[in-house]
C-alpha cells in the first residue's frame, strides 16, 4: 500500500523553512533541515520518490527527471524514465548510472547513509517530506528553486493554496452540516485502519465527512472489528474497485457499514499520495459519497 | 487445589475478555450484537488455539526430549508464511485466502521435514527433525524475502502484518471449524500421554517398557504438526507460548503427561485469552499484535522459570 | 524354560562381519545366567536381538514356548523387565514416578494407577530396598541409588524375566556387590530368570549359576563357573595371558603381569 509507503517513513527532521529567500544558485535547506549544494538549477535529477516525481512533472521540469523509482506510476510521461528501483535505502549505483546532479529522497532515515555517500561525491541531494496537503505548494516551491523552473512551481503553488484555503472556509462555513462519518479501511486481515497522521483524512475532512478514527495519531495502525464496528462508521471508504472481498466474511457482519454494503470506492494515485491534484480528489471523494447516501 | 485455581484463571480470562472493549458492556442491542458475534468467538478462538499451542509446545518437548522445544521449531510456521506472501504476491482474491493458503503452506513444510527427518528403514530421528525444522524454516524465510524485494504488489507489508499474529479474523464459523478439527489431534496426542512419558526416558528403555516408540512418534509428530498449521492459519505465529506454558505447567504438576497435558490446555488458553484481551486495549483503538504481548510477558515468565528448574 | 535362542545370527550391515554368528542360548527360572566377553564380542548386539530390538538373520528366540515375534511390546514389557546399561531422563522425575513405569505396560492409555498398580510399586521398591528414595527427585540420586530405582522399575513390570546390562559399570565394590547379591536373591528367592551381562567375570562365577562366554559373536564356552573358567578358554578369548585360582571352591582368573608371565 502506498500510504504504508509514506506514511510509516520515519521523519526526524522538522518540517524545514517555508518560503524562504535564497538565492537563485540554490543555496537551499530541505525538509531535514540540511542545506542543498547545487551550483546552479539541477540539470539532471533522480526522483527516489513518487510523489515529488509527480511534482516535477507538474511544474515542467519533468524534462530534466532521468531516473525515478519503480512506484513513481503518474504522470504517464513518467514511464518513460528509466527506473532505478526502490526509494527507501536505494541503489546507490543504479542511481549513479543516471548521471544525476540532484537526487531528491524521501525524508526518512534509511536514506541517510546513502545521501552522505552523496554529498562525499559531491551531488545535490536533497531531503522532501510530503505527507500532508500544506506539504504540496511548499514542496513545489522548493523543486522550483533547485530546477530554475521558479515561475511555473510559484503560481501552481500559488494557486492550490489559494485552492486548499478556500476548500478550508468552505468547510468551515458548512461545518453544522451533517457529516457522513467514514472509516477507511485499507486491510482487512488484519484490519488496519487510516488515522489523523494520513492526508486522505484531510481530504475526506475537506469533502464534507469525518473519519471516525481522527482520535488515531499516526497515518494507520493494526485495530479490531470490534473498534470499527462501535464506532458506527455510516460508510467505509475502501481504495479499489467496488465491494471488497472481505465484506463476505463472517466477522465483518458486525460492522453495520458492512452489513448495509455501504461502500465507497475511489481509485487513482491521487488517493495515494498529495499532490496537485488533491483537491480533485476531494471532489470526487464528495461525489462519491454523496452517490453512496442514498444506501 | 491447583485444578480449581486453573480452572477459576481460564474462567477469569474468558469474563475478562468478554466484558472488555471498545463497544462496552451493555444491554443495548447492538452492543450485545457485537459481544455475541465478536468478542465471544474472539475469545474462545484465543482460548482453542493458547489450550492447542501450549498442549503440542508440551508433547514435542517430550518427543524431541528438549525442554527448549516449541511448536515454531517444526519449520512449519515459516512454510505458513511463504504460503500467505505467494497467495498475496499472486493477487489471488477471496476472503478465505490467507489461512487457506497459510495451511497449504504450513503443509507443505511439515511433508518437507518429515521426509528430511525419516532416516534409514522408516525411523523417525527426533534430533533430525529439529534439524530439518530449523533448516525449511530459514529457507522459506528466505523466499518470503526474495517475493518481497522482487514483487510489485504493496499488500504484501500486510503479509507480515498477519504473520505477527491476532484474533481479529475469529467468527462463531472459525471457531467451531477449529474446535471440531483440533479435537482430533489433542486426543491424540492426550492418548499418547503414557508412551510420551516413557519417551522421555530415551528410547531404548521406552520400548522395553512396554512403548510402540516408532508409532508413538510418528503420531505425535503429525498430530502436532496438524494442530500447529491450523493455529497459524487461523491466527498467525504466536510465539512463546508453546515453550513457556509447558514449563510453568511442569513446576506444580510434575512431567507426567497425563496431568500436564490437559493442565498446559487451560493454562496456554487463559493465557492467550488474556492477552488478545490485552493486546486490544492497551492501545485502544490500535490493536496490538498478540505476540508482541506473549513474548513481553513470555520472556521475563521464561526467565524466571529457568531459575526454579528442579534437578 | 524361560527364554530360549537358537542358531541366532545377526550382521549390522550386509558385508561385514556378522556380530553374532550361530548363538544358542537358554534360560531357566530361578537361574541367574552371565553373559560375559570383551568388547565388540557382540554381548549388547546379542541381547537387543534376544529382546526384540533387533531382526536376527538366522535362528529364533522363544519366550514361554512362543515365538518372540508372536509378542506385542506390551505383552513383551510385562514378561521381561530390561535395565540398560545408560539411562537419562530428559525430564525431572521422581523416583516413585519412574518405577510406576514399569506398569504403564499393564494400565490402559488414560486413567489413574489402580490400588495394583501401587501395591506392585511398594513391594519393588522394597525388593530393591529404595523405599525411602521414592519421593527423590532421580537427579539427585548416586549411580548405585538410580541404578537399584530401574531395577526396581523393572520389578514393578511383575516379569518372568529380569535383563541387566551392565550393571556393574560406574559401580563402586559396595554397590557392586550389592547389585550381584540382590540379582541372586531375586532369581532364588523370587524365581525370575536373571541375565546377567557383565565385564566382571570373577563376580559373575561366584554367583551366577552358568556363563556364556561370547567371542567374536560365537559362543566360545557355556556352563558352570567350573567349566567355563580355565585358562584354555579364556584366553583365547580375552588375548591375555592368565592363570585360574581359587575361592571356596570357585575358579578365579588372574590376569597375569608381564613380569610373571613365561609366555
Amino acid at each position: 500500500m502506498r500510504l504504508g509507503f509514506v506514511g510509516t517513513a520515519l521523519a526526524i527532521g522538522v518540517v524545514a523553512c517555508t518560503g524562504r529567500e535564497a538565492p537563485p544558485a540554490g543555496r537551499l535547506v530541505d525538509d531535514l533541515g540540511r542545506a542543498v549544494a547545487l551550483p546552479g538549477p539541477a540539470r539532471r535529477i533522480v526522483s527516489l520518490s513518487p510523489s515529488t516525481t509527480d511534482r516535477q512533472f507538474a511544474i515542467g521540469a519533468g524534462g530534466r527527471v532521468v531516473g525515478r523509482t519503480r512506484w513513481c506510476d503518474f504522470p504517464p510521461q513518467a514511464a518513460a524514465v528509466p527506473s532505478v528501483g526502490d526509494g527507501l535505502n536505494p541503489n546507490l549505483e543504479l542511481v549513479l548510472s543516471r548521471k544525476p546532479d540532484l537526487v531528491v529522497f524521501y525524508a526518512s532515515a534509511a536514506n541517510q547513509g546513502v545521501i552522505a555517500r552523496l554529498d562525499g561525491l559531491g551531488l545535490g541531494a536533497a531531503s522532501v517530506r510530503l505527507d500532508r496537503l500544506d506539504d504540496v505548494p511548499r514542496v513545489a516551491r522548493l523543486l522550483g528553486r533547485l530546477t530554475g523552473a521558479t515561475a511555473r512551481a510559484e503560481s501552481l503553488a500559488a494557486r492550490f493554496g489559494a485552492e486548499l484555503d478556500s476548500a478550508r472556509a468552505a468547510r468551515a462555513a458548512g461545518a453544522n452540516d451533517p457529516t457522513r462519518r467514514v472509516a477507511v479501511v485499507s486491510w482487512d486481515n488484519p484490519p488496519i485502519i487510516i488515522g489523523a497522521g494520513s492526508f486522505l483524512t484531510e481530504l475526506i475532512e475537506l469533502a464534507g465527512a469525518r473519519n471516525v478514527f481522527d482520535d488515531v495519531a499516526q497515518p494507520s495502525a493494526q485495530t479490531g472489528i470490534e473498534a470499527i464496528a462501535a464506532r458506527e462508521p455510516d460508510a467505509l471508504l475502501v481504495l479499489g474497485e467496488g465491494v471488497p472481498a472481505f465484506a463476505r466474511r463472517p466477522e465483518w457482519q458486525a460492522v453495520g457499514a458492512v452489513r448495509r454494503r455501504s461502500f465507497v470506492a475511489v481509485q487513482g494515485s491521487e488517493f495515494e499520495r498529495p499532490g496537485f491534484r488533491s483537491l480533485d480528489a476531494v471532489r470526487t471523494l464528495r461525489a462519491a459519497l454523496r452517490r453512496s447516501k442514498g444506501r | 487445589m491447583k485444578w480449581l485455581a486453573l480452572g477459576a484463571a481460564a474462567l477469569l480470562a474468558l469474563l475478562t475478555a468478554v466484558v472488555v472493549g471498545p463497544a462496552g458492556f451493555s444491554g443495548e442491542p447492538a452492543t450485545v450484537a457485537i459481544i455475541r458475534d465478536l468478542r465471544i468467538p474472539r475469545a474462545l478462538l484465543a482460548f482453542l488455539v493458547g489450550g492447542s499451542l501450549a498442549v503440542t509446545g508440551a508433547a514435542l518437548q517430550a518427543l524431541v526430549r528438549n525442554p527448549l522445544a516449541d511448536p515454531y521449531l517444526l519449520g512449519l510456521s515459516g512454510g505458513a508464511g511463504l504460503g500467505a506472501v505467494g497467495a498475496i504476491a499472486l493477487h489471488l482474491d477471496s476472503p478465505w485466502v490467507l489461512p487457506a493458503s497459510a495451511f497449504v503452506g504450513a503443509l507443505a513444510a511439515i511433508l518437507v521435514v518429515y521426509r528430511l527427518g525419516v532416516v534409514t528403514g522408516a525411523v523417525l530421528d527426533p534430533r533430525v527433525l529439529l534439524l530439518a525444522g530449523v533448516v525449511v524454516g530459514a529457507f522459506a524465510a528466505a523466499m518470503m524475502g526474495a517475493i518481497m524485494a522482487v514483487s510489485p504488489a504493496a499488500e504484501l507489508r500486510n503479509a507480515f502484518v498477519w504473520l505477527l499474529g491476532g484474533f481479529g479474523s475469529a467468527s462463531w464459523r472459525s471457531v467451531s471449524v477449529f474446535a471440531s478439527y483440533a479435537a482430533v489431534p489433542v486426543t491424540l496426542m492426550y492418548l499418547a500421554a503414557r508412551p510420551l512419558d516413557l519417551l522421555t526416558l530415551g528410547e531404548e528403555p521406552a520400548t522395553y517398557l512396554g512403548a510402540d516408540v516408532e508409532r508413538t512418534k510418528r503420531r505425535v509428530y503429525v498430530a502436532a504438526s496438524l494442530l500447529t498449521a491450523a493455529a497459524v492459519a487461523v491466527s498467525g505465529t504466536i510465539g512463546f507460548v508453546g515453550l513457556v506454558v509447558p514449563h510453568a505447567i511442569r513446576l506444580f504438576w510434575g512431567h507426567l503427561h497425563r496431568t500436564l497435558l490437559p493442565a498446559a490446555f487451560l493454562l496456554g488458553g487463559t493465557l492467550l485469552v488474556f492477552a488478545d484481551a490485552l493486546a486490544r486495549t492497551i492501545f485502544a483503538p490500535v490493536e496490538l499484535p498478540v505476540g508482541v504481548v506473549t513474548a513481553f510477558v513470555g520472556v521475563p515468565v521464561f526467565v524466571l522459570l529457568l531459575r526454579r528448574w528442579p534437578r | 524354560m524361560i527364554l530360549e535362542a537358537r542358531g541366532l545370527a545377526f550382521r549390522y550391515d550386509l558385508v561385514g562381519n556378522p556380530a553374532v554368528d550361530g548363538v544358542d542360548l537358554t534360560l531357566g527360572a530361578g537361574e541367574l545366567l552371565a553373559l560375559v566377553g570383551p568388547n565388540g564380542s557382540g554381548k549388547t548386539t546379542l541381547l537387543r536381538v534376544l529382546l526384540g530390538l533387533l531382526e536376527p538373520e538366522r535362528g529364533g528366540v522363544w519366550l514361554l514356548d512362543r515365538p518372540l515375534k508372536a509378542w506385542d511390546r506390551r505383552a513383551l514389557a510385562r514378561a521381561v523387565g530390561v535395565v540398560v546399561q545408560r539411562e537419562e531422563a530428559a525430564f525431572p522425575l521422581r523416583a516413585r514416578e519412574a518405577v510406576m513405569m514399569g506398569r504403564y505396560a499393564h494400565m490402559g492409555p488414560l486413567g489413574a494407577p489402580s490400588a495394583r498398580d501401587e501395591a506392585a510399586v511398594d513391594r519393588a521398591l522394597e525388593r530393591c530396598d529404595v523405599t525411602a528414595l521414592a519421593p527423590r527427585w532421580v537427579g539427585t540420586l548416586s549411580g548405585g541409588e538410580w541404578q537399584r530405582v530401574r531395577i526396581a522399575r523393572a520389578l514393578a513390570q511383575e516379569p518372568r524375566a529380569l535383563v541387566l546390562d551392565e550393571p556393574t559399570a560406574n559401580l563402586d565394590v559396595a554397590h557392586e556387590m550389592e547389585l550381584f547379591e540382590l540379582a541372586a536373591h531375586l532369581a532364588r528367592a523370587d524365581g525370575l530368570a536373571a541375565l546377567v551381562v557383565t565385564h566382571h567375570l570373577n563376580l559373575a562365577a561366584r554367583y551366577a549359576d552358568r556363563l556364556v562366554v561370547l567371542h567374536r559373536g560365537r559362543v566360545a564356552a557355556t556352563g558352570p563357573a567350573a567349566d567355563v573358567i580355565r585358562r584354555e578358554i579364556l584366553e583365547p578369548v580375552f588375548g591375555w595371558p592368565i592363570e585360574i585360582s581359587r575361592w571356596h571352591e570357585t575358579p578365579q582368573f588372574v590376569p597375569l603381569k608381564r613380569s610373571e608371565s613365561t609366555r
